[in-house]
């Protein structure tokens, strides 16, 4: 008898650990950011209003209203191994500017970069993928201009299929490339599979 | 009025030519791929320079960069080519300017040195939950195996009991 009891507090507290591992479990299950949908134009070539190109100036804030977002901007240039930076996991809510690259609003393809999350749930460039073909991205700079972007695409690619030209390559009129994680996340090598990238070419 | 009817046409045309050439002489030269992240290798091409006047020179120019390269080949398509190997290049865009053998200017191109492959901007931890969620599922299953196994034991004991 003595047995049956010490065997009916074994399973008691086998079914309350058991209780809270699993609910620690799902709580820790992070949210996953949200995906291009594939309707967009990607980067295919729009038709942009002709405005003249603004001279260089330092992006201070990007803003996207249809998902609610405005964030500071902090420059940022390449690592020793070559690869782009992206702002301190220390600074979640903050995008980076590709210094080395154009400004927004001259003549060429301006690159922004932000975390898709952190160690603390979703980051600067979450919502990304919610974005869709005509959605308005503002960039405020450090000259006092306000600068509008249309966007015209959303996709994402494989890390090791990034399409460097499309994002860094020469163009005619002012676009604009925001980057950010996306796609599978790889449990081995804690880092996801895809860049998700916005394409918008200057409206205003 | 003779002499105005000549000049006209004349000065539209050296007004048009003088729009145009700039665009000629800017095509004459190519850089293949114009866009490449760093470490890569881009083919440069004076497409106006005759292979029989001499290697052309090829001056790149750009963030702490200043060096001429020599054509080593025939392009396919006319002109002459070489490899420019980006690595130890600073990010950037480098002019490309080309001089033929015979001292001809042959127009220049952009070339833009990236950074390498996407961009790592994913910063959550490795731990999803998963992990917990089976060791907790586990645990839950061996207690409901206790207890089966309990549940067995005490009717035998009852039935054992009653006889």
């Amino acid at each position: 008898m003595r047995a049956y009891q010490l065997g009916r507090l074994l399973v008691a507290a086998l079914a309350v650990a058991g209780l809270a591992l699993v609910g620690a479990g799902v709580a820790g299950l992070p949210v996953r950011p949200p995906q291009p949908d594939g309707t967009a134009a990607g980067h295919r070539t729009v038709p942009a209003p002709r405005l003249p190109p603004l001279p260089r100036a330092t992006p201070v804030e990007v803003r996207i209203p249809a998902i609610d977002l405005q964030a500071p901007l902090m420059s940022v240039a390449a690592d020793a191994a070559g690869a782009l930076e992206v702002p301190p996991l220390d600074r979640p809510d903050a995008a980076g500017w590709y210094r080395l690259g154009v400004s927004p609003g001259e003549t060429g393809n301006a690159v922004l970069v932000g975390h898709v999350d952190s160690p603390d749930g979703p980051a600067v460039f979450f919502d990304l993928g919610r974005l869709r073909p005509g959605d308005t991205i503002e960039i405020v700079r450090n000259d006092a201009r306000l600068v509008r972007f249309a966007v015209h695409g959303v996709e994402a690619y494989r890390k090791n299929r990034f399409p460097t030209d499309l994002v860094y390559g020469p163009g005619d009129a002012a676009g604009l490339r925001l980057i950010t994680c996306g796609g599978r996340f790889d449990q081995d090598t804690g880092a996801y599979a895809d860049n998700v990238i916005v394409f918008a070419t200057r409206a205003a | 009025m003779k002499a105005t009817r000549v000049l006209i046409p004349a000065a539209g045309g050296v007004a048009l030519g003088a729009l145009l050439l700039p665009g000629i002489a800017l095509a004459d030269t190519t850089v293949s791929p114009s866009t490449t992240p760093v470490g890569g290798t881009v083919v440069l091409t004076a497409t106006g320079c005759n292979p029989k006047s001499g290697d052309a020179i090829f001056r790149v120019t750009g963030p702490d960069r200043d060096q001429n390269v020599r054509s080593t080949t025939a392009a396919a398509g006319g002109g002459l080519s070489a490899e420019l190997f980006t690595a130890g290049f600073t990010l950037g865009t480098y002019t490309v300017a080309a001089t033929c053998g015979d001292g001809t200017p042959d127009g220049s191109a952009t070339l833009t040195v990236t950074p390498i492959g996407g961009a790592e901007a994913g910063g959550r931890d490795g731990d999803d939950g998963v992990g917990t969620l089976t060791t907790g599922a586990t645990l839950l299953a061996t207690a409901l195996g206790g207890a089966v196994i309990l549940a067995r034991r005490r009717r035998h004991a009852v039935t054992a009991g009653t006889h």
